[in-house]
């Protein structure tokens, strides 16, 4: 079994290497570059930490994007297309097949965000800033983000067309970051029905504002262990939850 | 080797249509080491059929059974059977001979036997040439017999084709026909769908015949024939001036031609039972 949901993912990593994902990082660091050197030669501004909040901001904003674009085609343009066909003909379960093409996916979306991080690093150190380890975590955090909104993106493919999926997984994912900010406010929290919708919502949409670690890495906070554990099993339980959704969603679901 | 139990598919367009049965009560066996013709008009719900088979989607009501031979579970079932599914698409970026290797991997098949046997095919079927080119650059008739080769790679005990033939060129068409009799010779059991019914009386044994969901005739193609074959003749002869072409009933066959022989300008060209063919019984049976 494992060596199939390998080569599933290897398959799904390639075709999807293979469509020229890849000029989208190119596009993202290059924009990178030049922002930095924008602000390192028109502001007074710290530049190493424009260039830590912008790459870190681009980097989590491009590989949501490339989640949501390729996620909501990852089955269902093969369902659309018969390849699926081909492939459960063959002793493969439907979950060893949504596993392997999540895997190639994520390896997609950890590729990404390895060059852009690799890439905000240098220039960061290169412009005098110091690393610490709250960067590397902050990195870690917005591969969960990303894989998160992946599996959204997988989940309403699987429920609904592809444009009313990306428009759902795009709400989802300003609502998962807006989520907090609602909570605190004042006028919301002073309305009994806001307040307890509100509340309700946030168990159920993924609070993507806890796996944003941005604010602490820009202003040099280090978070306490336990906080940046359970933020981070926070993300894992919650893709495991999406996960065995879209399994038992997928398992009954007509392929045709 | 498959048995059908009684298939019912209901299914709704949209929203607010009625629903309506793709499939009504279907129930036949495939026979072992033979290959069976699934006939029918488009839309008579052969692909519905397959799909269920193959549990893509699923029936509304009835079951399906397979033999014991296959497997006891899905993952040994499914291993020991090939789908060329309708209208197959091929992954465009893919060269002919990764997307061979992508699947029969997916099939537990050796490497080394892997290219053995896409060397023979390849080469039997006549696209050895373009293994290693990109599957976008191919025509329609170099997928499907490329998507044949993959059907068969593990060479399954049984084998499923939905319309293997349309779109194809006559030379395609008889090409493909010959590689499905070779791969029956070979051991494995065929079942495939066409709505063209010569096709499959060329080269099936028994057919199964489909129409708006409900089973019309399942059994040996000859025997179909036989019952419908008008016990007559046609006898053709040349009366000095020209050609004449008279039908007998088989008790006066023989005193029509001694009549005929008497005159001695009379020359008999041919006489020959009269056959019926399977498309004029199927369109006798639908009316
Ligand atoms: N998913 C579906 N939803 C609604 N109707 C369908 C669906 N799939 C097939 N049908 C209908 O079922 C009938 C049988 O289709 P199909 O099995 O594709 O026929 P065939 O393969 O014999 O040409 C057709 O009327 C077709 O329109
Ligand atoms: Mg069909």
């Amino acid at each position: 079994m494992l060596t199939k949901l390998l080569i599933i993912c290897r398959y799904t990593f390639v075709e999807i290497y293979k469509s020229k994902v890849l000029i989208n990082v190119f596009l993202v660091g290059l924009a990178l570059l030049l922002i930095c050197y924008v602000a390192y030669s028109f502001t007074y501004a710290v530049p190493e930490r424009i260039a830590l909040d912008v790459g870190l901001g681009m980097l989590s904003l491009s590989s949501v994007g490339l989640a949501i674009f390729f996620g909501v085609g990852l089955i269902s343009k093969e369902i659309e297309n018969r390849t699926i066909y081909m492939i459960l003909s063959r002793p493969i379960s439907r979950r060893i097949f949504f596993l392997g093409r999540i895997l190639g996916m994520i390896g997609i979306l950890i590729l990404n965000i390895s060059i852009l991080s690799t890439l905000t690093i240098l220039t960061y150190v290169v412009l005098g800033g110091v690393l610490n380890k709250l960067i590397f975590i902050a990195i870690i955090f917005s591969i969960i983000e990303s894989i998160i909104i992946l599996l959204i993106a997988v989940l309403f493919s699987l429920i609904t067309n592809i444009t009313l999926s990306t428009i759902y997984t795009i709400v989802i994912f300003i609502s998962g970051h807006a989520l907090t900010d609602t909570l605190t406010n004042r006028f919301a929290t002073s309305n009994v029905f806001f307040n307890s919708l509100l509340k309700t919502g946030s168990y159920i949409f993924p609070n993507l504002s806890k796996l944003n670690l941005k604010d602490y890495v820009l202003y040099n906070q280090m978070l306490p262990i336990p906080t940046l554990a359970w933020m981070f099993s926070y993300g894992v339980l919650y893709s495991i939850f999406l996960i065995v959704i879209i399994v038992v969603i997928f398992d009954r679901k007509n392929l045709d | 080797m498959i048995n059908f139990i009684e298939i019912s598919k209901k299914f709704k367009t949209d929203f607010w249509s009625k629903s309506f049965y793709a499939l009504n009560g279907v129930a036949f066996k495939v026979s072992e080491g033979e290959i069976t013709g699934f006939l029918g008009a488009n839309g008579a719900g052969k692909t519905t059929l397959i799909k269920i088979l193959m549990g893509f989607i699923f029936a509304t009501s009835g079951s399906i059974e397979f033999d014991e031979k296959l497997g006891k579970n899905r993952r040994e079932i499914f291993s020991k059977i090939g789908l060329l599914p309708e209208r197959p698409y091929f992954y465009p970026y893919l060269t002919g001979r990764e997307f061979v290797y992508y699947l029969g991997s997916l099939n537990d098949v050796k490497k080394s036997d892997l290219e053995e046997r896409l060397i023979y095919w390849s080469k039997r079927m006549g696209i050895v040439d373009a293994l290693d080119r990109k599957l976008k650059t191919y025509s329609k008739g170099m997928l499907q017999r490329l998507g044949l080769i993959t059907t068969i790679i593990h060479e399954p005990k049984l084998v499923i084709l939905d319309e293997p033939l349309s779109g194809l060129d006559p030379i395609g068409r008889k090409e493909l026909k010959d590689a499905i009799v070779e791969i029956n010779k070979k051991g494995s059991t065929v079942f495939f769908s066409s709505h063209i019914v010569p096709d499959v009386e060329e080269i099936c044994k028994n057919v199964v015949f489909l129409e708006k969901g409900k089973l019309l005739y399942n059994g040996p193609i000859d025997d179909i024939i036989e019952k419908n074959v008008k016990p007559s003749y046609i006898i053709k002869y040349f009366n000095g001036t020209e050609v004449v072409r008279v039908e007998v009933q088989n008790k006066d066959k023989e005193k029509l031609i001694q009549d005929l022989l008497v005159d001695s300008n009379n020359k008999i060209l041919t006489v020959e039972k009269f056959k019926v063919s399977l498309e004029e019984i199927f369109y006798k049976i639908r009316t």
